[in-house]
């Protein structure tokens, strides 16, 4: 699983109000090189829930995302280049995704989350 | 409370058990016209903690069994039909007989076909998507790729969300496309996230079709597209409260092998839909356009690499190749509908 998925996933336990984002438990983390598409990630930039993705790249190992969402992030190459690596190159093969109110686990197996509620928690 | 029916015993247990797995009180009673629909589910919430932990049981038996189902199938399926697991789109009354890759060109029109539908065009900016009930990923890969836009897929199967991503890495969509296991009854995503919501043949599977538009519903952004495309049962006309008993027998013998719930009609669905709400709902009856569908896919069961494949595979696999001959009737009796809802939600 990668970053760029985890920015989109919550937890939807009946009752939960702050389900996102999800906290990580990293178990096996791998990188893959990913082709640099410096257009793809300036109009990524925008949807970006950038403290959950800081929050989740310290989680896998990398820390090289400013704290605060830059401003003039479309013109800064190297910004974008961290960013690229961050949401792009970093793939959590084992691991879980915690939720954040309830602790509930949700577990990655061979880099694909397991999100399934059980049914008492519907 | 743990389900207790483990999902192979699903194909075995006799008739009146397969209904009662089929409705409990918290499903959708397909006989029933659209105003007691609403009116079933006010009473399933009022009913007995009994009744409840037995129907939420049942529900996660038919989730495990739809799981293990596509996790048996959906190799067999790609190997001999490829990563698109929905119907073709052709002209009615095409007699031609159609080649493989005129089959496979059907199945892409069908995506195009729906989006033209739905008024989803290139101009709309879609951004993100969401594939509910994604195969093996063959829709979210192609709309990502059309619209250059993020396409996150969910379903029930670990074997078919990890195909699908494979599949995406393979054609270099990774950055754009995701696969994850996740119940269309409860998305992951937080509200209003996507443009562009997208249901493609699965509405079948899920056990309670308010519920699932709801999510539907719930997930889309302001002003968002939602295109469904799903099987339904004939609309009952005025007065009718049910179908007639053989029609309910012919779909009680398809849901078996295929793991489906009760059907409903494509009216329940634009009912659901202005219930909650929604603007510009359209639907139309494509069953004309899918017929020349389960006859190519009963052809191709019926080569020798359909047989060994078939046989190799399993009983899922050779009990649902037994079931498509009763799609042809469904279709032809007219009892079985293909159908297309597509809704704007409003801004």
């Amino acid at each position: 699983m990668r970053l760029i998925t985890h920015n989109m996933l919550s937890c939807n336990i009946k009752g939960v109000a702050n389900g996102f984002p999800l906290k990580i438990e990293a178990e096996s983390v791998i990188e893959k090189e990913v082709d640099f598409n410096p257009d793809f990630l300036r109009h990524m930039f925008a949807k970006i829930e950038w403290k959950a993705l800081v929050e989740a790249a310290r989680s896998l190992g990398y820390s090289e995302l400013p704290e605060d969402s830059p401003a003039a992030a479309a013109e800064d190459e190297s910004l974008l280049k961290k960013l690229h690596h961050a949401l792009l190159e970093l793939h959590l093969e084992e691991g879980a995704l915690v939720c954040p109110e309830t602790g509930r686990r949700f577990p990655v197996t061979r880099g694909i989350p397991n999100m399934l509620l059980h049914e008492d928690e519907v | 409370m743990k389900a207790t029916l483990a999902p192979s015993s699903l194909i075995s247990l006799p008739r009146h058990k397969v209904s009662s797995l089929r409705s409990p009180s918290l499903l959708i009673q397909s006989q029933r016209p659209s105003s007691a629909l609403m009116t079933t589910m006010k009473t399933a919430s009022r009913g007995s903690v009994a009744v409840t932990a037995a129907a939420t049981s049942s529900v996660e038996a038919l989730r495990e069994g739809i799981a293990e189902f596509y996790n048996e199938t959906s190799g067999l399926w790609e190997e001999i039909w490829g990563d698109h697991m929905h119907h073709g789109f052709y002209d009615p009354d095409s007699s031609v007989q159609l080649s493989d890759s005129g089959h496979r060109e059907a199945q892409i029109r069908m995506i195009e076909e729906s989006l033209r539908f739905a008024g989803v065009t290139e101009e709309k900016k879609i951004k993100r998507v969401v594939d509910v009930g994604c195969g093996i990923g063959g829709s979210s890969r192609y709309i990502a790729s059309k619209f250059g836009a993020e396409c996150v897929g969910i379903t029930l199967s670990p074997v078919q969300a990890k195909r699908a991503n494979d599949l995406a890495a393979a054609q270099s969509l990774s950055h754009k496309v995701s696969f994850q296991v996740a119940d269309a009854l409860e998305q992951p995503f937080e509200d209003g996230m996507f443009d562009l919501v997208w249901s493609m043949e699965s509405g079948e599977h899920m056990p309670d079709k308010a519920k699932f538009v709801k999510e539907l519903v719930r997930v889309a952004a302001p002003g968002g597209r939602i295109i469904i495309v799903t099987w339904c049962h004939r609309n009952l006309s005025q007065g009718e409260e049910a179908l007639q008993p053989w029609e309910q027998n012919l779909l009680d013998r398809i849901c078996k092998t295929f793991y489906l719930p009760a059907w409903c009609s494509t009216s329940d669905y634009v009912n659901l839909l202005q219930s909650l709400s929604l603007q510009d709902i359209k639907c139309a009856d494509w069953s004309e356009n899918v017929a020349p569908f389960w006859p190519a896919v009963i052809r191709t069961a019926l080569t020798w690499k359909g047989l060994v494949s078939l046989l190799r595979s399993g009983m899922k696999s050779i009990k649902g190749a037994l079931t498509m001959p009763l799609m042809i009737e469904g279709y032809k009796k007219g009892i079985i509908k293909f159908g297309i809802i597509t809704c704007q939600k409003p801004l």
